[in-house]
């Protein structure tokens, strides 16, 4: 036991002295250190980058305006990156929740198997997303040999270019990309479900409400605040996606599963040409934190409606 | 009270006949690591005509695996330790003192929390590459040091939920910061540890980006970059690849029963918290 100290303790909140300032900060030092090394210090250099023409090559960067944004504007490959990033993460955020909340609704029920059904479902989120891609590609191959072009061979229909056709590669790694989080955010929805008071359907019944009455006046007005952690995710993680287009179809064909992110990476990381990759990095975080806004202010809207 | 019987019945064998479909790709996985090739050229789908572990004594018997697993173990533990330190600490100096300063720097960590890698990710490239840091695994565990700031949203979260008294009063026996952050506060925090322990570990295993982009090395691949490359390996030894890419999961599957209740428990404190 040390010595105990005998005056001047007020609420911790307030105490103050320079000893206790200065312990207080040195707390803060190693996640001020990274987010200044990890964060403020790249996202500035991205932004400054975007306006050169800094490349890996030539020390010199020179101010060239707007240029990249242009040259981004006039690029199909990056447009397709652009285009296919916003439609993977639109599509997978409204598929996976449409489906996910019928299927809470369905699990949080008593039935025999629940356990080892809602682990079935859960399962995809756990391996990594680049192996289910890899695992996937063999399933969807367009070749005969394909699974699940064989599997249509024995009822005789000819084999399917799942992902060697423009619009099925695109469906095929939306699909993909639904089958692997819809189970995820199924539980994330039961664990909200749980918290609803039973008492209300009770008196729903009482009432005479049928269970679609119910569903569509209690469960899931209840449910908005998990929508919204749910969307967010979804909303957020679909922008983020390479993993999975790029072990799939690696962009393809041509450019119809490209990413934006693969697209930073084969501009910046491949061909050097970090000016160029930064305007694209920008123009995604501004995307990405545009749709972050849009999507607060829109759950903001559905919560006042409904609470 | 019969009819609600039959429909739990129904509800049961429907909702398991679901679930069996959506499981199809991992029993396909499964089932042919146990079959020749010609076996899986002929029947993808059916059960193995004669059980084989030659594919596993192969994959099990090669040395890259193993290296593999061990630079993903070091990357990870590594990683998530730190981020777990390092985002406890900014909380517990957050929480013990709400400042004006304290409060502008929280709102700025936010940052850290919106803004995803892909945005910092050509800069970094480049300074790592001025450190010679790329193609290092300690680079790699400096990437997801930036998964610190979310750590530290959780766990301040948690935080505030502590007894205060406990911490004041072991102020008053004299004991000083660093000894109530870790002899009070770390054990109590435990359990948000754990949960945003496993969100990380899960992350950070599996992450594809950030080894892509710095690792190429061979004896420096992560399990999932090993297991990508395997794919160019074997292009026609399907069976092999699937193999390598089951004894990859194998880990991950453990550690997910084994953790299954934080996980839960951990979507609900990140639902609560938003």
């Amino acid at each position: 036991m040390q010595q105990r100290a005998t005056a001047g303790h007020r609420p911790a909140r307030i105490y103050g002295g320079w000893k206790q300032t200065a312990v207080n900060k040195a707390f803060l030092v190693p996640v001020i250190v990274l987010f200044l090394f990890l964060f403020v210090v790249p996202l500035g250099q991205s932004f400054y980058w975007s306006l050169t023409d800094f490349t890996g090559y030539s020390p010199e960067a020179n101010f060239v305006g707007l240029q990249n944004y242009a040259t981004i504007a006039g690029d199909p490959s990056m447009l397709a990156g652009l285009g296919f990033t916003l439609l993977f993460g639109v599509a997978t955020t409204a598929l996976v929740t449409v489906l996910a909340i019928p299927l809470a609704v369905q699990l949080n029920k008593a039935f025999a198997g629940r356990n080892f059904v809602r682990s079935l479902w859960f399962f995809p989120a756990i391996p990594s997303m680049a192996i289910l891609g890899l695992v996937w590609r063999y399933i969807l191959s367009p070749l005969e040999s394909g699974v699940l072009n064989s599997v249509l061979a024995s009822v005789g229909i000819a084999p399917v270019g799942w992902l060697s056709v423009d619009v099925l590669a695109k469906i095929s790694v939306i699909a993909v990309g639904v089958w692997a989080a819809t189970g995820w955010h199924a539980v994330l929805y039961t664990a909200y479900l749980q918290s609803i008071p039973q008492e209300l359907y009770e008196v729903a019944k009482v009432d005479g409400a049928s269970a679609r009455q119910q569903f569509f006046s209690i469960t899931l007005p209840l449910l908005t605040p998990a929508m919204v952690v749910s969307s967010f995710l979804l909303m957020t993680g679909g922008l983020k996606v390479f993993d999975l287009p790029y072990t799939l179809t690696n962009g393809g064909p041509g450019f119809a599963t490209y990413t934006i992110t693969q697209s930073i990476i084969v501009t910046g990381v491949g061909q050097g040409r970090y000016g160029l990759a930064s305007a694209l990095a920008v123009i995604f975080t501004l995307a990405v934190a545009a749709l972050s806004f849009a999507q607060l202010w829109i759950t903001r809207l559905i919560e006042k409606r409904y609470v | 009270m019969r009819s609600s019987t039959w429909r739990r019945v129904g509800l049961s064998i429907g909702m398991i006949a679901l679930a069996a479909f959506i499981a199809i790709p991992l029993y396909y996985i499964v089932v042919n690591t146990f079959k020749t090739q010609g076996d899986m050229v002929t029947s993808p789908l059916g059960l193995p005509r004669d059980v084989t572990l030659d594919n596993y004594s192969q994959v099990l018997s090669d040395p890259r695996m193993y290296r593999s697993f061990a630079n993903t173990l070091y990357v990870t533990v590594l990683a998530v330790g730190l981020q777990l330190i390092v985002g406890a600490m900014a909380a517990f100096a957050m929480i013990m003192r709400t400042t004006r300063a304290n409060r502008i720097i929280g709102n700025l960590l936010l940052i850290g929390f919106i803004v995803p890698g892909q945005s910092t990710l050509i800069p970094l490239y480049r300074t790592l590459v001025g450190f010679k840091l790329v193609d290092s695994l300690n680079g790699l565990v400096l990437m997801y040091l930036g998964g610190s700031i979310f750590c530290y949203f959780l766990i301040q979260g948690y935080m505030k939920t502590l007894p205060y008294e406990i911490i004041e009063a072991a102020r008053l026996d004299g004991a000083g910061a660093f000894q109530i952050f870790w002899r009070i506060v770390l054990p109590l925090i435990k359990p948000i540890l754990v949960t945003v322990g496993v969100f990380q570990t899960m992350w950070v295993w599996n992450d594809f980006l950030l080894p892509t982009v710095f690792i190429s090395t061979p004896e420096r691949r992560t399990v999932v970059l090993q297991v990508y490359n395997a794919v160019s390996e074997f292009t026609t030894d399907w069976p092999r690849f699937m193999t390598v890419s089951v004894v990859a999961l194998v880990p991950m599957v453990i550690f997910f029963i084994f953790t299954q209740r934080h996980i839960v428990s951990g979507l609900l404190a990140g639902g609560l918290k938003g």
